[in-house]
């Protein structure tokens, strides 16, 4: 089982300095895989790097008459805009705290149940279980508001309404600074866990039936089961999922927050992307948004670099 | 499973089906809200809202009716059963050879090709540079322009990378020594073992061209293009907007409950397949009894 | 492994269908729509054909009437209409509303491919005209004075306004066609009637009343259903600050809205918030808001929300559109949950200053432009011929139908439904996508009009509802604030910081996230100085008075 997740540009080690000869050897043994990842290479070529070619409107004040190239350059006026606006601490810090907090509490959860439902015996109910806890995916925010306010209205809704019984004042869970942050994190989290669970169960099934068996003679009990086999078995794929989360850090869930917030809760609920939103639809500003999105693959190069190397010590560690 | 059943093991087994109990509620609970939302009646919507207990002889399917009574109804789910199948296709044909090709450590050029394929991952230059490649290539008022830019993701492809680095190299080789081309064993060896990754990232891809609406509104002008979740969102979003109540085109449901009676018809397709996907799942998929 | 293979196949054949059934993606076959298809008479009035050589390719973008409703089908008569008697195949898009429809116009525009003629949208109330300036600056949309001429009966009635025009007019040449405003000083303060009489107490006429009479709906059980379930006012955010859903408390210290109109001269034009008074408004709004007798939920409440709730009876005093206060499509659900109910449209409170105004009249109307592309490729004269068919021949067509199977006109020309089959009428919501343009391009409000889209009718309890002269002419007597230079104030570069501290800080008093005082209101104030409030207001004074608006 291998370690390594992402190769990311290394030095290569001075032993493989081969001859000429013998690489193209190897590249001519290889020869049809080359020509099977020919259509997706062209494909990238033209509707990845295509796109970012145009993507330059990010250093440029673009204008639709002179098209892409002709629109002059203004260097990083737009990043400017963008970092020295008021609230862009904030922002950077709203994003994160989401962004992590998703990743944090959601991923091990996702294991968690993962991990329950490959345990189990009852066969039936785990398909019943896994079937419905998908469900929620798809729900669009537009109607997880309706479901919320439903069960978070400090007017009638039911939560508020157990509060109540149990003595306590309502809360304004939907507006209240103080509640915000944790009714984005945990519908987050109650909408997309049983969806994160399809690619953990899909690992768990990839683990050879033979492991579980030699343990079962062995007579492991089954946390030695799930801390021996299981979640070796299935790191490489919670390594890789963190390391690309890290990379969209600044991603922080646009069309959740952008239903959910309201002027109450800017300052706990506004994100970069929200903000883009709000000064892009009002100033018709094409290259504003295209430049956030520059910086956000920064700051995403440069974390998904240092969490890269991170893991591969870790994950060496805990895999032997 | 050969599990011994201990008294031990049974204990652990009750408490496993206790803890998936718990997560089951909590997910069921407020889930309940968005059934009784599409089948609650007029009448009742109207005088207290949503109720959380619907007498059985009131539930009404109104808003079902309405829905699929839609002049476009039936066209949007044919678009959209067609935008799901030619891109799944699309995406799976450009997906596994990459991220075969990605997994064979050898592979001379495979660093710079990642490096490449993770930088697009990276950056994303946002709505307006992909607009413009899409019209350049004349591409509105086709499914392509929808199926295209998202076909592959970047995220599916690394994830399926990661499962095939896991398939034990020995089979392969074997394969290899027998005079198999790369072509063969992708075909024969690799595939075969890999079919719970291949059904799940052929799900998310489906899922996700089935629920987009975002670029088919863009990219798609003529009425008879638009797939079901653009017509939905049409409904959806429609009324909060609309200034001049003067009449209804939908006078027998409330607004709440096509809301949720659309979710739920756009969900239909995800029962109908599981139960198949389901089959792939359960049963042990290293059939071959590789030893590690 | 076979069972693989096998899915494999099937999935191929699946596949294969799919675009044997579909032949190549772009170009569908055309099935054939579920409903079937009416067969239409010839137009009785048929003008004279004035038909060019070759048909005009025009696409036209417009957002809808009743946008569930969907567009009208491909074989709708008016398309052949169109086509063999104007000479245009019409390619008519409908957009999606609010947000998506103004992304996909945007995208179209910076790829310089904005359709031949197209009505602007914005998500900002009156944010039409700043993006037809941006259309304008990026040299994407072309003068429309040419076409005033080519379409007179059109121009007299739609394009009459020169107020309008004037907004509209950029380096002397107009580049927009500005729609007839929808009904202007529609909106009001009304009150429960019954809950009132329930109560034995009078209609608020100072906000200390309205406090007073709002705590006793809330806590006085005003419906009677022995249950602690209503509260005094209920509202939503829309527009700047708190919105003008709390009107009624803002007029009755002059301080309505973002820009302080009352106190507008030639050398003063500023911002609602300098106003002393402002201060005073805020201090009633946290003391309704402290009291708990404004709907807890209405910071976060959509539209379609706020209405459900007034129609649940959660609720006793609001600001509220008079035709989704009282027309019967509306109206309906809150009749029937309580027949006894009404609702009582109020003046303007009175303020302790003796002001008492009641909105702001600032002139929301439709902005339609033709692209710079599409002159180009000398379509103008057909865009025009299209307009004035609209305006004329194609009236009654695309407002209401066909005469004797959707309406009936009578002989003073007004539209009626007697014995027309109820779903083929024209408010039936099967008729909805056949007269989706009425709204954007038929509709120039006349009496007929007027009374055909708001009847009188008849409620549960046996009143007779009228919502034009109980609403909206009650409402359109008010002491208005003229305001309709508003929309040449364009926003401030930074917009979305300007906006969000302006907002933010007020609704953070009035929930009491912060304590009101004169204190904490200075450093407010302040706070709005270093978004760059004072040059804001520079410009905005500048812009006015170079219109000749400021007297």
């Amino acid at each position: 089982m291998t370690t390594k997740v992402l190769a990311l540009p290394s030095k290569v080690p001075a032993a493989e300095k081969l001859s000429i000869k013998k690489l193209l050897r190897t590249m001519w043994r290889q020869r049809w895989l080359y020509f099977l990842m020919t259509p997706t290479l062209i494909y990238f070529v033209v509707f990845k790097y295509g796109p970012l070619w145009n993507a330059q409107i990010a250093f440029k004040d673009f204008k639709p008459l002179l098209g892409v190239w002709g629109s002059p350059w203004v260097g990083f006026e737009h990043f400017g805009t963008f970092i020295n606006s008021f609230y862009f601490t904030e922002l950077m810090a709203n994003t994160i705290i989401f962004s992590v907090a998703k990743l944090v509490l959601g991923l091990p959860l996702a294991v968690i149940v993962a991990i329950a439902l490959h345990e189990t015996w009852l066969l039936r109910f785990r398909t019943l279980v896994q079937t419905a806890i998908y469900l929620p995916h798809f729900l669009s925010w537009v109607i997880m508001f309706g479901v919320m306010l439903v069960i978070l209205s400090p007017g009638n809704g039911l939560l508020n309404a157990i509060i109540e019984r149990f003595g306590g004042e309502p809360i304004a869970f939907l507006t209240s600074p103080k509640y915000f942050r944790w009714v984005v994190i945990l519908s987050d989290i109650w909408k997309e866990t049983g969806w994160g669970t399809i690619l953990y169960l899909a690992a768990l099934l990839a683990i050879s039936p033979d492991l579980y068996e030699a343990a079962a003679v062995d007579g492991a009990t089954p946390l030695q089961r799930i801390w021996y086999i299981s979640l070796p078995g299935i790191l490489p794929v919670i390594v890789l999922v963190t390391l690309l989360r890290m990379g969209h850090i600044l991603e922080a869930g646009f069309n959740q927050i952008f239903v959910l917030y309201s002027i109450p809760v800017y300052s706990v609920g506004d994100i970069i992307d929200t903000w883009v939103y709000r000064q892009g639809v009002l100033n018709f500003q094409f290259s504003l948004a295209t430049a956030v999105g520059f910086f956000k693959g920064v700051i995403g190069l440069v974390l998904i670099t240092i969490s890269n190397r991170v893991a591969k010590r870790l994950a060496q560690q805990s895999i032997y | 499973m050969l599990y011994t059943k201990t008294r031990d093991a049974r204990i652990y087994q009750v408490g496993i089906a206790i803890f998936l109990t718990v997560i089951l509620l909590i997910i069921v609970i407020p889930f309940w809200q968005v059934i009784v939302t599409a089948f609650v009646p007029l009448d009742i919507y109207t005088r207290e809202g949503i109720p959380f207990f619907l007498p059985p002889t009131k539930w009404t399917l109104e808003a079902f009716k309405q829905l699929m009574g839609h002049s476009q109804f039936a066209r949007a789910l044919w678009n959209s059963v067609v935008i799901t199948v030619l891109g799944v296709t699309i995406s799976m044909t450009l997906t596994v050879p990459l991220a075969y090709g990605l997994s064979t450590r050898n592979l001379p050029g495979r660093k710079l090709i990642m490096t490449l394929v993770l930088f697009t991952y990276l950056f994303s230059p946002g709505l307006i540079p992909v607009y413009l490649l899409i019209t350049g290539m004349k591409l509105t008022n086709n499914y392509l322009a929808v199926i295209l830019p998202p076909a592959v993701s970047v995220y599916n492809t690394l994830v399926m990378m990661s499962f095939f680095e896991g398939l034990p190299e020995d089979l392969k080789e074997a394969a290899r020594l027998d005079g198999a081309n790369e072509l063969q064993v992708l075909w024969n060896v690799v595939l075969p073992l890999s079919k719970p990754i291949l059904l799940t990232i052929g799900l998310f891809y489906a899922v996700y061209f089935w629920n987009e609406f975002f670029t088919p509104l863009l990219y798609l002008n003529r009425n008879d293009l638009l797939p079901l979740p653009v017509l939905l969102r049409n409904i959806l979003i429609s009324s909060s907007l609309n200034e001049y109540v003067e009449y209804n085109a939908f006078s027998t449901s409330p607004i709440e409950s096509l809301k949720a009676a659309g979710v739920l018809i756009t969900m239909l397709p995800m029962f109908l397949i599981y139960p198949w996907i389901q089959r792939y799942f359960t049963k042990g998929t290293l059939v071959g009894g590789v030893k590690e | 492994m076979k069972s693989w293979k096998m899915i494999f196949v099937v999935f191929v054949l699946v596949l294969s269908q799919i675009l044997a059934a579909c032949g190549a993606p772009a170009t569908p076959t055309e099935v054939a729509p579920p409903e079937a298809p009416e067969a239409p008479a010839e137009p009785t009035k048929a003008p004279e054909p004035t038909t060019p050589p070759e048909p005009v390719d025009i696409t036209m973008w417009l957002q809808a009437t009743v946008t569930e409703a969907g567009p009208p089908p491909d074989d709708w008569i008016a398309y052949d209409i169109i086509r063999e008697e104007l000479g245009i195949n019409l390619e008519y898009v409908i957009i999606p509303p609010a947000g998506d429809g103004e992304a996909k116009l945007n995208a179209a525009a910076a790829a310089n491919d904005l359709p031949d003629f197209f009505q602007v949208t914005s998500t900002n109330r009156g944010g039409e005209r700043d993006n037809l300036v941006n259309y304008y600056e990026l040299g994407l949309v072309a003068p429309v004075d040419d076409m005033f001429a080519m379409m007179p009966e059109r121009t007299k009635n739609h394009y009459n306004n020169q107020n309008l025009l004037d907004l509209l007019t950029f380096d002397g040449a107009v580049y927009g066609l500005p729609a007839p405003p929808s009904i202007p000083k529609r909106e009001g303060f009304v009150i429960r009637q019954d809950w009132l009489d329930a109560l034995d107490l009078e209609a608020p006429t100072t906000p200390e009343e309205l406090l007073a009479v709002a705590k006793a709906f809330t806590e006085q059980d005003p419906d009677g259903n022995g249950k602690n379930d209503t509260y005094g006012i209920g509202a939503f955010i829309e527009g700047p600050g708190v919105g003008r859903r709390f009107n009624f408390v803002f007029g009755a210290y002059g301080v309505l809205d973002v820009w302080n109109f009352v106190d507008a001269s030639p050398d003063k034009f500023e911002l609602n918030v300098r106003d002393p008074q402002y201060y005073e408004a805020m201090q009633v709004m946290v003391a309704l808001n402290e009291a708990g007798v404004v709907d807890p939920d209405w910071p976060t409440l959509s539209k379609d929300e706020f209405r459900a709730r007034w129609k649940q009876g959660r609720f006793g005093i609001m600001w509220e559109d008079f035709a989704a206060l009282s027309n019967k499509s509306n109206y309906e659900p809150f009749d029937t949950n309580f027949p006894d109910g009404s609702w009582t449209p109020l003046p303007a409170l009175i303020g302790p200053g003796g002001e008492a105004y009641y909105g702001l009249d600032d002139a929301q109307f439709n902005v339609f432009a033709v692209s710079q592309r599409a002159v180009d490729e000398g379509k103008m004269e057909a865009i025009a011929r299209l307009l004035e068919w609209i305006a004329t021949d194609g009236y009654y067509l695309l407002g209401f139908g066909e005469e004797g199977v959707n309406f009936n006109l009578d002989e003073k020309g007004f539209i009626n439904i007697d014995g027309i089959d109820e779903a083929q009428a024209y408010s039936a919501p099967e008729r909805q996508p056949f007269t989706q343009m009425r709204n954007q391009l038929v509709f120039y409000n006349t009496l007929a009009e007027i009374s055909a889209r708001y009847p009188n009718y008849t409620t549960e309890g046996g009143r007779e509802m009228t919502p034009i002269d109980t609403y909206l002419s009650f409402f359109q007597s008010q002491n208005w604030v003229p305001a309709f230079a508003k929309l040449l104030i364009q926003p401030p570069a930074n917009a979305a910081d300007f906006e969000r501290f302006y907002n933010e800080g007020i609704i953070q008093f009035v929930l009491g996230q912060k304590e009101l005082t004169p204190e904490s209101w200075a450093e407010f104030l302040a706070g709005l100085d270093g978004q760059g409030a004072k040059e804001y207001e520079a410009a905005a004074q500048q812009v006015l008075s170079d219109a000749g608006l400021l007297k």
